[in-house]
């Protein structure tokens, strides 16, 4: 796996309005046209209300909530499933206040199929004053967008409206109508493959024509298309299944692609022609599978359906890079196709993709494993007994389970009979794959007790999917049960037994598994990354692992720009192809990935502002941090993999001393010719100055300075003579760019001097460190005046605006400091080291002083250990007062393990990644509001379906006011 | 000989990168369920043969996954408690080894210890007919790089076509006879991939003379 995905990490909870806009299937960016409309955000607001449909007067009133959501109006009765509706602005033609009794403040909406619907709006007189107003101004809104006349044209695309036109036009026999119609010019509505192909299943079995009589009922008088009301009636007839022709106009209504469709008209013949002759991993694999979608639908054996089919799943996979194409869309795609038109099933496919199955089709499939691991935990909750059977005998529930999710049973199940959950899921959401994969555990439920293994669980779901078509109950004497199929009574225990499984019950656990499937698949990636790196060099796996850990955290911190993809013109490639996509980091997140790795490349200080101190850790900005970037791309991409970082770390962290000065001068030999000219030596010694930079006391800067006056003199010393004036004559003269000191000439430089030999010799090398390196130390958080009151401060960014504020207040009062940890820090005092002293090992430095091995122990770092130094000017000004490093504290004032433990704490809580919400979340509502509404599954009984009442919440007063309003007269 | 359990079940695994045709081994293999591995494979298919060598039969339980990249993060649920794994590759693919070699590699790390492993190069009725005068071969990977991978890994190593049947009997028969729990062939048969039955023979019911391991030709 060549890419690092952030994305998990990333991941945040929807919002409360995400939640709602979800909930009421509205595209996620309502398409602003124009940039003067950008700064006015139409504004949203949501109102308590009572929903009256006034032809219809079998329906009640309901209460629920109105939403406006521009460009859509939305409501949802209090249960939020009885009663919904999301209809475009547009499709409203007329607002008029209702002149009712006193008191009462209700709106009559006409809409665009002549409906009218009368709304009472319950809250108090200037909310709901403040809501028509809002109302008033978004329909003015879309008024100006001319959005009312793309209404028109959409709706002529609906099979729904020529179903209606023709029983208005006083034929009965609506769906014999229709069979006649396909040949109709006049007719332009879209259809599936089905229309020329056939469609599944034997039609009258399927009792196609009095479901179509029943829809044909249903959307006269509750509208259709863009604006269908939902009320419960609608549900039940989708549970007994949909009409053949109607079922790719309801999928898209029921699940909202229309209004993707409708907001985004001609987009999907765009992108295909934008895209045209454009090949890519994604297309190579989609036509390996074109052949093995749904292979025995006579459509997809010939190229009608294998062209349609290509078109949708390319558009798709050109329109979202990143989840491209997965296997299993094909099949989805293909079942879809036969019931709409291609770009209808392209806005399905992108409406299942990334809002009904969010994750599931991604390159790290996470929303797949995280649902197979929420169902497994309802199975434990619901099936406990089965649950325990499978731990016992080591079966994966996913073994068999996975194909249902991700291809919703079109591959398990024979199609038919897919097709009708299908249509729940549309309509009901995700929530019923749950709900049918438990009652399929329950129904055979004694069977899956006896089996052994996971060969046996297969066979067993092959028997009972291939048997759904028979009777459930064959031995029976009550012939109406007898006629009781399987699959009916699947949705029967789905529905009826399962109805506590709510989409919050979802909501709820995928919250609780996701850090676990999080973690489960970054380790995964982790592992296949480092497996796949062509050479490990001279580290080892773990080592490896470190420096994935640190590139990791450098994306996340610094994600590296999305490449576009290239133009069309110029994938003139060998084989045409793009290549395989592999993460590269640019320079910015180069620099933090190094900061992570490497002393000098960051900058870590104590803060001290009278009132807290505190550490920070911020990536250094420097010329050899990008000359080092450019070093490493040795194959001039200006973009650096995780390969490469492991061969460029390979190049200086196992050097000797030798090799490190060798290196060190290739680094600054720009143009690779052997020689560093006059600017590259001045650059070498910047270079220098900029590792040394936090160092204690002027030994290093001494050595640098020694390094240059050395560096010129033998540099002048060794360049070729004319051969004229020999002997002491001239220096001749070169030009600062000109090849001016060979390796030898810069090896004999750098040993000339001790401390530069000494830190060529190891410390270089021990500046660059895998382990992640814990955070200096403060001795005593609460000595600020507000120490007490630091931990307290949860959030980083209040964190940050409480820092922001003392360091201010710290500099006017004069308390301001800040201490930096150097990068090599051997030298710990002000003092010149002694001859020699530099060249000690770092064990017997830490032997040297008791409190410093306490210290080092704890940071067990060759290159970092002594902060205590520093640590103890952090009451006084930069003057170090104590002698020597052994004495610098003693252990009375200061434990450092305590201590360190916290800053590793701070360090970890503040650095290893960004908080996820749901770390903070509860799962206490689990089943909440469970139990009371079982009243609604009348699978069995299409006819009980419409009879059976339905307590709406209102009091007869109420109802009765309700009814009167659609009698009233408008206001003037 | 003891034979203690004569129809033992072994879980096996096919892994490789997708279009290698791990799908046409299997077909071959268990040719007369061809029916019903119609279907396309999402996730694995699960597929059943039994396989009789010498006196005695085993039952493979086939998971044949997906090749398809993203799908890898889910092979740890396949692979997991199988007693043998086919990772393929093919041989006009240099690409398809290397991702062999991970499979190879994973499998190690991460199956259990005694897993039996057999590398399979696939598609060699591509390059049957090469001679070696012929610079025009499709042969991407050879037979030396391959049998070096199985050597270094201690894997059983064969080149196979899936399309005309050749050394895939002997696949399955090589890795039956590796099992460990059998005492009784696993020291005379070995990772060799000529035609050497052994002994073996393939009970495949359906009179599928095509399925017959053919000579093999170098």
């Amino acid at each position: 796996m060549a890419t690092i995905s952030t994305y998990l990490r990333n991941f945040k909870e929807p919002s409360k309005d995400q939640l709602t806009q979800l909930f009421f299937a509205i595209p996620e960016t309502p398409p602003t046209i124009g940039k003067a409309d950008k700064d006015e955000e139409p504004e949203r607001m949501e109102i308590s209300a009572v929903l009256t449909l006034s032809q219809d007067a079998s329906e009640d009133p309901y209460p629920g909530k109105l939403y406006l959501l521009p460009p859509y109006l939305s409501f949802a009765s209090l249960d939020r499933k009885s009663v919904r509706f999301t209809i475009p602005l547009c499709t409203i033609r007329r607002v008029e206040r209702l002149n009712a009794r006193a008191g009462i403040y209700a709106l009559s909406l006409s809409l665009w199929h002549g409906m009218k619907i009368v709304v009472q709006l319950t809250s108090l007189r200037p909310t709901a004053d403040l809501f028509c107003a809002l109302l008033r101004d978004a329909l003015k809104a879309e008024l100006q967008r001319g959005q009312m006349k793309a209404v028109k044209g959409f709706v002529k695309t609906c099979y729904s409206e020529m179903l209606v036109s023709n029983t208005e036009e006083g034929k009965d026999a609506a769906a014999h109508k229709a069979e006649a119609d396909v040949a109709d010019p006049d007719s332009i509505y879209l259809g599936g493959l089905g229309l020329k192909f056939k469609y599944p299943g034997d039609p009258k079995k399927l009792r196609e024509a009095s479901k179509t009589k029943l829809w044909t009922t249903y959307l006269k008088t509750h509208g259709r298309n863009l604006t269908l009301l939902r009320y419960p009636q609608c549900t039940r007839l989708v549970q007994v299944g949909l009409p053949n022709r109607l079922r790719g106009e309801m999928w898209e209504t029921l699940s909202g692609s229309a209004y993707l469709r409708f907001s985004n008209p001609g987009l999907f013949e765009r992108i295909l022609k934008e895209n045209e002759g454009r090949t890519s991993t994604s297309t190579e694999e989609i036509e390996k599978d074109l052949h093995r979608s749904l292979p025995e639908y006579s459509a997809y054996q010939s190229e009608d359906g294998i062209g349609a089919l290509r078109r949708v799943l390319q558009a798709y996979s050109f329109r979202n890079p990143e989840t491209g194409y997965c296997q299993a869309m094909n099949i989805l795609a293909a079942a879809i196709l036969i019931y709409t038109s291609e770009e209808q099933a392209f806005w399905l496919l992108e409406v299942v993709c990334d809002r009904l199955l969010p994750g599931y089709y991604s390159p790290s499939m996470h929303g797949t494993l995280l649902d197979q691991r929420v169902f497994e935990s309802l199975v434990h909750r619901c099936l406990p007994v089965i649950h325990d059977h499978f731990t016992q005998v080591d079966v994966q529930l996913s073994v068999a389970s996975l194909p249902w999710f991700l291809s919703l049973f079109i591959n398990s199940m024979p199609m038919v009979f897919a097709f009708r959950i299908i249509d729940c899921f549309f309509c009901m959401g995700p929530k019923v794959l749950f709900q049918v994969a438990l009652a399929i555990l329950k129904i055979n439920g004694e069977k899956l007790l006896q089996i052994q293994d996971d060969g046996g669980f297969i066979h067993l779901m092959r028997e009972y999917f291939s048997s759904l078509g028979e009777s459930a109950h064959p031995k029976s004497q009550d012939p109406r049960a007898r006629a009781i199929t399987r699959f009916q009574e699947l949705l029967l225990v789905s529905f009826r037994e399962f109805s506590v499984i709510t989409d919050d019950t979802i909501l709820n656990e995928r919250r609780k598994f996701r850090s676990e499937i999080v973690t489960s698949i970054e380790s995964f990636s982790k592992r296949s990354a480092i497996r796949n790196l062509k050479t490990l060099e001279r580290f080892t796996k773990d080592q490896a692992g470190l420096i994935y850990d640190a590139l990791f955290k450098a994306v996340c911190i610094e994600p590296p720009p999305v490449a576009p993809l290239p133009p069309v013109a110029l994938l003139t490639t060998k084989d045409g192809t793009e290549e395989r996509p592999e993460t590269r980091i640019e320079l910015k997140t180069f620099k933090v990935f190094l900061s992570e790795v490497c002393a000098w490349a960051r900058a870590e200080k104590i803060v001290s502002n009278g009132f807290q101190q505190r550490v920070d850790r911020e990536v250094a900005e420097h010329e050899l941090i990008d000359r080092l970037f450019f070093f490493w791309d040795t194959s001039f991409r200006g973009a650096l993999s995780f390969q490469d970082l492991v061969s460029g770390l390979n190049g200086v962290m196992f050097n000797d001393l030798m090799e490190n000065i060798e290196w060190f001068f290739n680094l600054h030999d720009k143009n690779k010719d052997g020689y560093l000219t006059k600017d590259e030596v001045l650059t070498l010694s910047e270079s220098l100055l900029f590792i040394f930079r936090y160092e204690i006391g002027d030994a290093y800067l001494g050595a640098v300075s020694r390094f240059m006056s050395n560096a010129f003199e033998y540099g002048d010393a060794l360049l070729p003579r004319p051969e004229s004036s020999d002997g002491d004559g001239d220096i001749p003269h070169i030009e600062s760019n000109q090849p001016y000191m060979n390796l030898a000439t810069f090896r004999m430089v750098v040993l000339a001097d001790e401390i530069l030999e000494s830190f060529f010799e190891t410390d270089f090398s021990g500046t660059f460190r895998l382990e992640p390196v814990p955070m200096m130390e403060i001795p005593n958080s609460n000595q600020g005046l507000l120490g007490g009151l630091w931990h307290n401060l949860v959030s980083d960014d209040n964190r940050k605006i409480f820092q922001k504020v003392t360091d201010e207040i710290g500099k006017t009062i004069g308390k301001h400091q800040v201490l930096y940890r150097p990068a090599i820090g051997k030298f710990t005092t002000l003092e010149e080291p002694k001859a020699r002293e530099s060249l000690l090992t770092p064990t017997m430095r830490r032997s040297a002083s008791k409190a410093s091995l306490d210290a080092s122990e704890s940071t067990p770092d060759v290159s970092t250990p002594p902060t205590v130094p520093t640590l103890s000017t952090s009451s006084s000004h930069l003057t170090v007062d104590q002698p020597g490093p052994a004495s610098a504290i003693s252990p009375s004032e200061f434990s450092p393990m305590p201590s360190m433990f916290q800053a590793a704490a701070n360090a970890a809580a503040l650095m290893e990644r960004t908080p996820f919400a749901i770390d903070d979340a509860k799962d206490d509502d689990e089943e909440s509001d469970d139990g009371s509404e079982l009243a609604d599954d009348g699978v069995m009984d299409e006819v009980d379906a419409f009879l059976e009442a339905h307590d709406s919440g209102l009091t007869e007063a109420e109802r009765e006011l309700a009814k009167d309003l659609i009698n009233a007269e408008p206001v003037k | 000989m003891s034979f203690p359990n004569p129809a033992a079940s072994v879980k096996l695994v096919l892994l490789g990168e997708a279009a290698v045709g791990k799908s046409s081994l299997v077909l071959r293999f268990v040719l007369n369920d061809f029916q019903e591995n119609k279907e396309p494979t999402i996730g694995a298919a699960f597929l059943t043969q039994k396989c009789t060598i010498g006196e005695r039969t085993i039952k493979y339980e086939i998971w044949d996954t997906a090749g398809q990249e993203r799908f890898a993060s889910l092979a740890p649920m396949y692979y997991r408690n199988a007693q043998a794994a086919l990772v393929v590759y093919d041989i006009t693919k240099p690409a398809s080894f290397i991702k062999a070699r991970h499979w190879v590699k994973e499998l190690h790390e991460q199956a259990s210890k005694d897993i039996t492993i057999a590398l399979v190069g696939n598609k060699y009725d591509l390059v049957e007919n090469d001679n070696d005068d012929n610079e025009e071969s499709l042969r991407k990977v050879s037979i030396e790089e391959g049998q070096g991978l199985a050597d270094e890994e201690g894997l059983l190593f064969f080149e196979t076509s899936a399309k005309t049947a050749h050394n895939v009997n002997d696949v399955f028969i090589g890795i039956g006879s590796k099992i460990p729990d059998t005492s009784a062939s696993s020291s005379s048969n070995n990772a060799s991939n000529g035609p050497n039955h052994e002994g073996g023979r393939i009970d495949l019911s359906s009179g599928n003379s095509s399925s017959q391991p053919s000579d093999s030709v170098h």
